[in-house]
């Protein structure tokens, strides 16, 4: 597969502050590259750094094996951002919106009428048309932002973080709306904090912290980067202080915490850590409500990595 | 994507609110306002005419300049002068009895007679004085013209054409007094010029709102436009158009309301005037687009500029006092000569205070000149342009 973003080295600094520190990777054809960090941690700077809306100190940039500069016109014309802030005009409605911006990449109408129609039916907002962004709900603006930012039927999409403070309803939408967009051929840069977002629609994962990459592979291949192989949770009512010491001992145990009610149990490795729980909690008389067992999530990875949680 | 962004551009500026209200109907209330405020002002200073007497004698049937000159004020439909010819007694009873403002007595000099004093009295006096200082220049000039004859050796000196040359010279002071106070010209069609150029420089408001939206440092529109590939010279000469296009509509309105509604007589000047709002509003929109792309802060901040800049074009140019222009012209003409507001005033001024249209000319080409200078200095300002921070 041929490569449509090289990023070499970039490094952005804000006065002494580096945001991008020596960044350097690839997004592929037709893939959904995810970068993955907290607030904070360059995702953002990397993308307007690519779009060349900013200046950056060292580093080369290439989209579709050219070198992108701020009159890259020929580039600029293959590309579909969706920002982090809702970018529409107040003053015209949902339809014109879409119109306009898809306008400034197609200028056939008839071409222009059926990309505008499509765009607003990925995202649900048909029955819109004619309403201003004042009298949509912030869900619904979030999805009129991507409508106008790939209308036009882009080939290489840049989605920073378009799901922030979106509803349920909402989310889902715009996640299938972004697989569509992968199906229909673009490749995607899509930056988020929100881990099961990447997990969900990224088939390649970059974790970025202050300004660096931390690790990089699929959502398996950074999974294995966890200290942790099983974590299970219990909800019990009450237990002995001595009957908690001894879950130490049991086999393939990393860690265990109790709060409130709950215990977490971490284990490092092995087979049938589940059984071996629910056995030692029968033989001591320990009842429970709920017991459920789970694989370490991406917030664990980022967690082993930093000492810290993705959205701390 | 020209026309495109063009249309786009004019149906966000006619649907914004906020610029509507600065640039459609803030000038018309404004205008509304000196109508009710002025009007009486207007009324008050047209002037009645002055009754006075002159005192027969021969001293002022020898004194040909006085004698034409009073004539020609107390002739036609703008006539100064009532003029009552008699003898000294009736005058003094004339006086008295308060039928006469003055009268005036020729001897070895002239003298002016009043009961008290006003504004009747004060122009009286200013009229005699400014005819005696012509008598006085026409004097020397036939003086030094008789003397140039002389000194070439020309003795049959034909002294009739010496004293009309010098006459018609003297008198060319006369005509200019009658032009100023024009009926045109008063205090209400001043301010309503200065309604006009203050107009015409709101149009940066128009235009900064409009090039804001393109830059990817001011807003997350800008940001998805800046990413877009439009060249940015034309999106900005599109987007400029369109503010021109709702700026000219603003003055349209403008002009239809003040000639149809509030009756102001703009006289024979009307389309000159039209051209000079065109042109200014030119200015005006370049000057938002410099104050768009150069200066790097936020929206508010940029309107602030602005309007800033504007007013004190505005004041430098004498809109707010007709003294401030003629104190910045002596010292600092540099400032006038750079200052849009002041262009487009002395536009104006221009189509009143001078015979040709020479001047009015130098000011269209000055406005023009630099507006397109600020424009190209926009476009490179613009161009290829990456930031440091958005």
């Amino acid at each position: 597969m041929k490569n449509v973003i090289e990023v070499k080295n970039l490094t952005k600094e804000y006065k002494k502050l580096k945001a991008v520190d020596d960044l350097s990777f690839e997004v592929k054809e037709g893939e959904i590259l995810g970068l993955l960090g907290p607030n904070g941690s360059g995702k953002s700077t990397t993308i307007n750094c690519i779009l060349s809306l900013l200046n950056f100190q060292n580093g080369s940039i290439k989209i579709f094996g050219k070198v992108m500069k701020p009159d890259s016109y020929d580039l600029k014309r293959q590309i579909g951002v969706v920002f982090q802030e809702v970018a529409v005009f107040e003053e015209l409605t949902v339809y014109d919106n879409v119109d306009y911006f898809c306008g400034l990449y197609i200028s056939d109408k008839k071409t222009r009428e059926k990309y505008v129609n499509e765009a607003l039916e990925l995202v649900g907002l048909l029955d819109y048309k004619k309403f201003y962004p004042k009298q949509l709900s912030g869900g619904l603006l979030r999805r009129l932002n991507i409508a106008c930012g790939t209308s036009h039927k882009p080939k290489l999409i840049f989605l920073d973080e378009p799901t922030v403070a979106v509803d349920p309803q909402s989310r889902n939408n715009i996640l299938e709306g972004i697989k569509k967009l992968r199906d229909n051929g673009a490749s995607i840069v899509y930056t988020t904090h929100y881990m099961e977002e990447v997990e969900i629609l990224c088939d390649r994962i970059i974790i970025l912290d202050k300004g660096k990459i931390l690790a990089s592979g699929t959502a398996s291949d950074l999974k294995e980067l966890s200290d942790i192989d099983e974590k299970i949770t219990v909800e019990i009512e009450k237990i002995d202080e001595a009957i908690l010491n001894q879950i130490s001992n049991l086999n393939n145990i990393d860690d265990y915490t109790f709060e409130m009610n709950i215990l977490t149990v971490k284990y490092k490795k092995g087979k049938n850590n589940l059984g071996g729980l629910i056995n030692f909690l029968k033989k001591n008389n320990v009842t429970y409500n709920k017991i459920f067992s789970e694989r370490p999530t991406l917030n664990d990875v980022f967690l082993s990595l930093t000492g810290k949680g993705l959205r701390d | 994507m020209f026309w495109h962004n063009f249309k786009y551009s004019l149906k966000v500026l006619f649907k914004s609110k906020a610029l509507i209200f600065w640039t459609f109907a803030f000038p018309i209330l404004l205008g509304i306002f000196f109508n009710i405020a002025f009007s009486d002002i207007e009324n008050s200073e047209k002037l009645d005419i002055i009754d006075i007497a002159i005192v027969k004698s021969d001293e002022f049937n020898k004194n040909i300049i006085f004698k034409e000159a009073f004539e020609g004020l107390s002739k036609g439909n703008d006539k100064l002068f009532d003029i009552t010819y008699t003898n000294l007694n009736k005058a003094q009873k004339l006086l008295e009895d308060d039928k006469i403002t003055g009268y005036l007595v020729f001897d070895d000099d002239i003298n002016i007679v009043v009961s008290s004093s006003g504004i009747n009295e004060t122009i009286l006096k200013y009229v005699v004085n400014e005819i005696s200082s012509n008598e006085t220049m026409i004097n020397t000039l036939i003086k030094k013209d008789i003397n140039n004859e002389i000194k070439k050796g020309n003795y049959n000196i034909n002294y009739e054409k010496i004293y009309a040359d010098a006459y018609k010279l003297v008198s060319k002071d006369t005509a200019k007094i009658n032009n100023i106070s024009n009926k045109n010209l008063s205090y209400t069609m001043i301010e309503y010029y200065t309604l006009i150029a203050m107009t015409c420089l709101y149009g940066g408001l128009l235009s900064m709102y409009i090039v804001n939206l393109k830059l990817a440092n001011m807003n997350s529109v800008g940001k998805r436009t800046a990413i877009s590939p439009i060249h940015r010279g034309k999106m900005l000469v599109s987007s400029l158009l369109a503010s021109y296009v709702v700026q000219l509509t603003c003055l349209a309105i403008l002009f239809i309301f003040t000639i149809f509604v509030l009756k102001v007589d703009y006289g024979n000047n009307l389309p000159l005037i039209m051209l000079l709002a065109l042109v200014g509003s030119f200015a005006g929109l370049s000057l938002g687009v410099i104050v768009a792309t150069l200066i790097k802060t936020n929206e508010n901040a940029k309107t602030g500029i602005l309007i800033a800049i504007t007013m004190l074009g505005c004041f430098l140019s004498g809109m707010m006092g007709i003294t401030m222009k003629y104190i910045v012209d002596t010292n600092v003409p540099l400032v006038n000569m750079i200052n849009p507001a002041s262009m487009i005033t002395d536009g104006f001024y221009a189509l009143y205070y001078y015979s040709t249209l020479d001047r009015f000319i130098f000011d269209i080409v000055s406005l023009l000149v630099f507006s397109f200078v600020i424009i190209l200095i926009s476009y490179f300002g613009l161009r290829r342009q990456r930031y440091d921070s958005i």
